[in-house]
């Protein structure tokens, strides 16, 4: 374990309509060279097994069948060749409508077994748009390119949309949008119309009701409305839809500026495959994916932009989250070895004001903010998180170290742990500054080079490449 | 690079003379920060550049370089070449990231790429030539790369940090940078006062060396010398008195841990300076250090500087590392094995 330099780390995806599993094999390696500081970097990220693609099995509407779905999930292991505990990391997220059904909760439990003992994550709108872009190609062909990029991912419950640009992400948001917002049975009777759906077709003037025989004049005149949202979201074309765009935004999800200057544009997604495909069936799915992908196919998005096609469409997520959740600490920390794995653990973060205070020693403002944080939910641990400073002194360190413990002391039952993440490197000699602190009866964990945000969530796994590096997942959002 | 570090070195030699020459006639103005021992014609030549510098930034370019320049490379004599703002470093991050080409194609992406390297790229040129703004900025790079060889590490560092100095067998700046073997052995003073002052038979010897770049010492060592005293002693391990030596090479370690008698021995060096920064330090590590022992036995943590490691983070890297070294009794390339 000491000396493994990569990481076997497994995605599965549970999405509106669709289920899927990828191993990928993330290899490290320690780019700092011979005469520096080690700086381990994941190096490699390889895909090594792709499921198929299952239809997320549904117990009723708003319930997934989480044995079934543990049937799937089983099975894959056992094609792959691995058993849970080989993985060292993973995610499994719970996507599109799947995170709306009433036991979502319970299903990303009974998968958790899978996913080693380490990391079990769930998703936010937001952050499937993130995990789709860079499962599809389109944040690295930002950074290859230099250049700014969008990505949709337009799936059967909802379009995660992402604007990279260079790496960066820009913009994340969500718009409920997608193939299987409305679905007909073989006999050509409608069986579902999503209230989303419902929005697009008052908008397009049309009526679409459960019962109601399928009308491919009126379901296109439905997907162009949606295909037109898409084009504002994007900045192309009518600009009066605003009303309809709050309508569908998803619950949870980020604003989307109207972006500017996107030089090229990706689409992932079931649907994606029709956009770039013309399928000869209309009704192959059941749904109107087939006329969504036509739709949008015929709309200035797909024409105004430098056209993309993705390396991965439909698996978009579940490769993005096997392969672009896990991610490593500094090679210079400081941890005690028998604390990991950590799970879940909420961060609260200083900001600059905040970081300057406890640098200066007072700890006052910092205790009245975690203790206010931690007055607005019951969570016992958390990270303390701070933004840190690109070359600190030695005095400024000491005090910053002892403000940390005074502030712990205050907040914390004696025998909690310090856990801190810090985002400029300077988390070992803080670490071991506040492990000198006289009497100090906590473990101290102090990783750097790791950026999070306030209410996130972060798992941490156990050290790896001789203890050099912990890997890390953070997370948006978990259930319950 | 593709720099003539010939010419630099010319033009700098012709501004120090004529400085000095001003100085001479009583209307020189020393300018540099007030350092101790430091030798005065290179005092001046660091605050008279900075002068030079200005004057050109703030006017003097029309009559220095007007009338030399056609109006080749989109240069027009009647407009400002670009604004300089005569209080800012030139030599500064914020300035060098500036880019200096006229009209670029993709604005954001040059500033993108240039902030990803020390390299000078992104400067444009004026016809066939670097802008003012670029050599002015390799000339006080240069001047600064000078200064930090030539000059003498802060007494006030070395005092800050209660070290006693010692001199190896150099006499004199000039000697210490033309007799190598010189620096790499401590003066017959310097051993009696290290036999005097230092404990004897330490785990581990700290010793601080002025190198190449006083500046580097200047820079850094204050923020790592003490994280790593801290470290090593909640360690509980016997840390030896930490001293300085001027004119200090590398390899005076060995001696010093022969003296001593130290398992682990630790120089801190300033490393010769380049046009990127002057402020680069080091730690040389040794198990049972020896004279004339193999450099293959050392261990090497380079880059300790503000955009490297920086000094407080190497402080605490190299309490462990130490801590290996001890617990494997072996450095250099035995420790990578």
């Amino acid at each position: 374990m000491a000396d493994k330099t990569a990481i076997l780390s497994v995605g599965i995806d549970v999405g509106t309509s669709t289920t899927q599993v990828v191993f990928s094999k993330l290899q490290m390696d320690n780019a700092g060279g011979y005469f520096s500081v080690p700086r381990v970097a994941i190096v490699d990220k390889e895909v090594v097994y792709k499921s198929e693609v299952y239809m997320t099995p549904l117990k009723t509407d708003v319930l997934i069948d989480t044995d079934a779905l543990r049937d799937i999930v089983a099975a894959e292991f056992r094609k792959a060749g691995y058993r849970p505990e080989d993985t060292d990391s993973g995610a499994v997220i719970i996507t599109g409508e799947s995170a709306r059904k009433e036991n979502s909760d319970a299903v990303l439990k009974s998968l958790s077994d899978f996913a080693g003992d380490f990391v079990v994550s769930a998703a936010g709108p937001d952050m499937e748009s993130l995990i789709a872009g860079k499962g599809s190609g389109a944040w690295q062909y930002s950074m290859d390119h230099h250049c700014r990029v969008a990505n949709l991912d337009i799936g059967g419950g909802t379009t995660n949309v992402v604007l990279f640009e260079d790496g960066e992400t820009l913009a994340r948001g969500c718009l409920d949008i997608g193939g299987r917002l409305i679905c007909m049975n073989p006999q050509g009777i409608i069986t579902k119309v999503s209230p989303a759906a419902a929005v697009m077709a008052q908008a397009a003037g049309v009526s679409v009701s459960v019962g109601d025989r399928c009308d491919e004049l009126k379901l296109t005149a439905v997907t162009r409305q949606m295909a037109a949202a898409l084009n504002a979201y994007l900045g192309v074309g009518t600009k009066d839809i605003d009303a309809i765009l709050r309508q569908i935004k998803t619950p949870g999800s980020s604003d989307f500026p109207v972006p500017e200057k996107v030089q090229a544009v990706f689409f992932s997604g079931g649907v994606a495959d029709l956009i770039y495909h013309e399928s000869a069936d209309t009704w192959a799915y059941g749904d109107i994916g087939v006329l969504l992908g036509r739709a949008i196919r015929e709309s200035r998005l797909f024409t105004d932009f430098q056209k993309m096609e993705p390396g991965e469409t439909i698996r978009a997520t579940v490769v993005g989250a096997g392969t672009y959740t896990t991610t490593i600490s500094g090679s210079t920390i400081t941890y005690s070895d028998d604390i990991f794995p950590l799970k879940n653990i909420p961060v609260i973060k200083l900001d600059e004001e905040l970081q300057e205070a406890c640098f200066a020693g007072e700890t006052e403002p910092v205790i009245r903010r975690i203790q206010w944080v931690l007055g607005q939910n019951d969570e016992e641990h958390f990270i303390l998180a701070m933004p840190g400073k690109r070359n600190p002194g030695y005095t400024e360190m000491k005090r910053a170290a002892a403000s940390i413990r005074q502030i712990m002391d205050r907040v914390q039952p004696p025998g909690e742990p310090i856990l801190l993440v810090i985002e400029s490197d300077i988390a070992k000699a803080m670490g071991q500054m506040i492990r000198q602190q006289p009497d100090l009866k906590r473990q101290v964990v102090a990783i750097d080079s790791i950026h999070v945000e306030d209410g996130e969530y972060v798992d941490m796994g156990k050290p790896m490449m001789n203890g050099m590096v912990i890997p890390v997942v953070v997370k948006t959002l978990i259930f319950g | 690079m593709n720099i003539d570090e010939a010419l630099i070195e010319r033009i700098i030699r012709e501004v120090v003379s004529q400085v000095v020459a001003e100085k001479a006639a009583g209307g020189g103005q020393n300018r540099s920060a007030s350092g101790n021992n430091q030798n005065s014609m290179q005092s001046v030549n660091l605050g008279q550049i900075e002068q030079l510098v200005k004057n050109v930034a703030s006017g003097d370019r029309q009559t220095s370089f007007g009338g030399q320049t056609s109006n080749a490379g989109g240069y027009h004599p009647e407009e400002p070449v670009h604004d300089v703002d005569i209080e800012e470093d030139i030599t500064s991050r914020e300035v060098k990231k500036r880019p200096l080409i006229d009209q670029p194609q993709d604005p954001e992406a040059l500033e993108r790429m240039m902030r990803l390297t020390t390299a000078r790229i992104g400067v444009g040129c004026a016809g066939p030539r670097l802008k003012t703004q670029t050599l002015l900025t390799l000339r006080a790079d240069h001047a600064r790369a000078r200064d930090a060889v030539m000059l003498d590490v802060h007494q006030d560092v070395i005092d800050n940090l209660k070290l006693f100095s010692v001199q190896t067998r150099c006499q004199d700046k000039n000697e210490f940078l033309t007799r190598p073997d010189l620096g790499r052995r401590l003066s017959e003073d310097g051993v009696q006062k290290v036999k005097d002052q230092c404990i004897e038979g330490p785990d581990v010897q700290l010793i601080v060396a002025d190198g190449l770049s006083s500046t580097a010492i200047n820079a850094n060592i204050e923020n790592v010398l003490p994280v790593l005293m801290d470290g090593l002693s909640a360690a509980g391990l016997r840390v030896g008195t930490p001293f300085f030596v001027r004119y200090g090479r590398v390899a005076v370690e060995d001696e010093i841990a022969e003296l001593v008698g130290a398992k682990v021995v630790c120089i801190f060096v300033g490393e010769r300076p380049g046009l990127g920064t002057a402020e680069s330090m080091s730690a040389y590590l040794a198990y049972n250090a020896k004279i004339g022992m193999p450099e293959a036995r050392r261990t090497v943590v380079s880059n300790i500087h503000k955009d490297g490691i920086t000094a407080v983070e190497a402080g605490a890297y190299l309490t462990d590392l130490i801590q290996k070294i001890l617990d494997k009794k072996a450095s250099g390339v035995e420790l990578q094995n």
